[in-house]
């Protein structure tokens, strides 16, 4: 798997020195975050649809902010700072799966037990990083919490791709029963659909994608990736077919933007914060398009 | 009206009692429903009707036993109209989006398999939606959604339909067409248990009506059963007061001088 990797940079840099491919592209570790770009983005814009549709948007919100806490348990565990994904997977799946677990036992409204998990797990987070204080630099943080395009190694793309590969392989069969399981439980039942097991798929899936994704887009910022790219689609399509494109184009192309604009301008930004920039960009360029070509509002048919 | 030829199963609820927490939802319901006729459920709000029916799907843990008996060796295909889908009405989805995900697995968004494709447009042409195929399915009225969901139950071709409340946005036109359904129901045999508060729709298109109130009220053909003090027994709790006069006034105009 490395070596296709290492077959992606040396064409890149190839493209690069030759001028076909922006100038950037010589440095390895762009070429490395733009993989992980080209990755992240059709994934998280595609599951980002069913996050929409299933309004699980302040959940897959949660389970960015839960990351914060699991890296914090994997550098105290003794793992590698630069990327403690056995506590990062461990503690965000238990993080999904113990709450959509108590939402099924307590009937609570989701919104209700998102906000008491995500503070409980901010809260813990916020304790172990101030033991940590003392032993690691806490700057280090400062790329978990907002990404950072300068770290991302072949580990980390082997991550992303074992990842993004099994989302795919899972979303896409389960696609329409994800979405008839939240139209109607008991209909989708009728029609042979197991609600309850796909709904800790779907916790499962927006879970190891969110934390797959941290590195590049940062704790705080990935959720957003899940919503807005979705959000903007969903005022610029009448069907799903467009609503689908749109959502998978719109994250592709705030991560490459996002990635890509700060090294070629030189600025200081975080590229999570780019990348979100871009996106809630797009979005308001949606925004100012439905309200300005009646097209997009109206009936088409 | 049980015809030899019917491919529906026999439905027999047998002592069937369901307790949620410290409500009795339904107490001792015993009744049979024919294979291949049509069997209305009616009865107040609140009576247990849309318990039983989730009863029945298999969805709530009960006391008694419920029987289906399939005439072959295998189980058929049951279809089930809910009385809604909840979903964001601005959602952009199509209706033939919509039934895309409820009847086939290709992921909707890639559009209709070409296996579906046909059996699509044929459920949304019976139920007269054909020119409204590519309209958004939020953007639809409350009876054209509800007749999406009528074509939905056609995919697979069922053996057993389930109805809960099926007319309650239907316009006139529509409810022709629920009418032509229930019709092609009966003449393939298929067994159609449903829920309905319009009692004048009951006594015109079922076979065999069952009261609910918790408990059985009353069970038998409909022209017997629907029976002017039947009624006033039916809707007499202050549940539904309301309901008690318009299925009066529906069904015996008369009636209302009486009562008053």
């Amino acid at each position: 798997m490395n070596a296709l990797f290492d077959i992606l940079r040396e064409l890149a840099q190839a493209g690069a020195t030759s001028g076909w491919l922006p100038a950037s592209l010589a440095y390895g570790f762009v070429v490395n975050a733009v993989i992980a770009g080209l990755m992240i983005g059709p994934v998280l814009g595609g599951l980002g649809t069913l996050v929409v549709v299933k309004r699980f948007a302040f959940f897959s919100e949660a389970v960015g902010h839960a990351a914060l806490t699991g890296v914090a348990i994997g550098i105290l565990l003794g793992e590698p700072y630069t990327g403690p994904y056995g506590s990062l997977f461990g503690y965000c799946l238990l993080f999904g799966i113990g709450l959509n677990y108590l939402r099924n036992r307590t009937g609570l409204a989701p919104d209700t037990l998102i906000g008491v998990f995500l503070s409980v797990s901010l809260a813990l987070g916020a304790s172990l990083l101030l033991i940590l204080a003392g032993r690691i630099n806490v700057h280090i943080l400062e790329n978990v919490l907002f990404g950072s395009v300068l770290t991302v190694n072949n580990q980390d793309l082997q991550v992303l791709l074992i990842v993004a590969l099994l989302v795919a392989a899972l979303a896409l069969p389960f696609y329409n029963r994800l979405m008839l399981a939240s139209f109607n439980p008991q209909l989708a039942a009728v029609r042979g659909v197991a609600v309850k097991a796909l709904d800790y798929l779907f916790v499962g899936l927006v879970t190891v994608v969110t934390v797959a994704a941290v590195k590049v887009i940062g704790a705080i910022l990935v959720g957003a990736l899940l919503v807005i790219p979705a959000a903007t689609a969903r005022l610029l399509s009448h069907s799903l077919k467009g609503f689908f494109r749109f959502s998978v184009g719109v994250a592709t192309l705030a991560t490459l933007s996002g990635i890509l604009l700060p090294i070629q301008f030189d600025l200081p930004v975080p590229s999570g914060a780019a990348i979100i920039l871009s996106a809630g960009i797009c979005f308001v360029l949606a925004a100012l398009a439905r309200s300005l070509l009646p097209g997009l509002r109206g009936e088409s048919a | 009206m049980t015809s030899f030829s019917a491919t529906g199963p026999a439905l027999a609820f047998d002592a069937v009692s369901l307790t949620l927490g410290r409500t009795d939802i339904l107490q001792n319901v015993s009744f049979a429903v024919a294979p291949g006729s049509v069997h209305a459920l009616v009865g107040p709000n609140g009576g247990g009707k849309t318990s039983l029916v989730r009863t029945l799907l298999g969805q709530t843990p009960h006391n008694g036993t419920l029987s289906l008996r399939w005439p072959g060796s295998e189980a058929g295909v049951i279809a089930y109209v809910p009385q809604a889908l909840d979903f964001d009405r601005g959602l952009p989805m199509t209706v033939d989006d919509v039934m895309a995900a409820m009847t086939q697995r290709r992921p909707a968004f890639l559009g209709l398999s070409p296996r579906r494709a046909r059996e699509i447009g044929e459920a949304l042409a019976r139920v007269g939606l054909k020119d409204k195929r590519r309209r958004r399915m939020g953007a639809l009225s409350g009876g054209e959604r509800q007749r999406v969901l009528l074509a939905q139950a056609l995919i697979p071709r069922p053996d057993l339909v389930v109805l809960d409340e099926p007319m309650s946005a239907l316009d006139e036109p529509g409810a022709r067409i629920f009418a032509d359904l229930l019709a092609s129901w009966r003449a393939s045999g298929t067994t159609v248990l449903w829920i309905e508060h319009d009692l004048a729709a009951v006594t015109r298109w079922a076979d065999r009506v069952t009261g609910l109130n918790r408990h059985i009220l009353f069970d038998g053909r409909p022209a017997d059963m629907l029976t002017p003090e039947r009624l006033l027994g039916l809707f007499s709790s202050q549940a539904a007061p309301a309901a008690a006069v318009k299925a009066a006034r529906d069904l015996y105009p008369d009636l209302l001088e009486e009562v008053q």
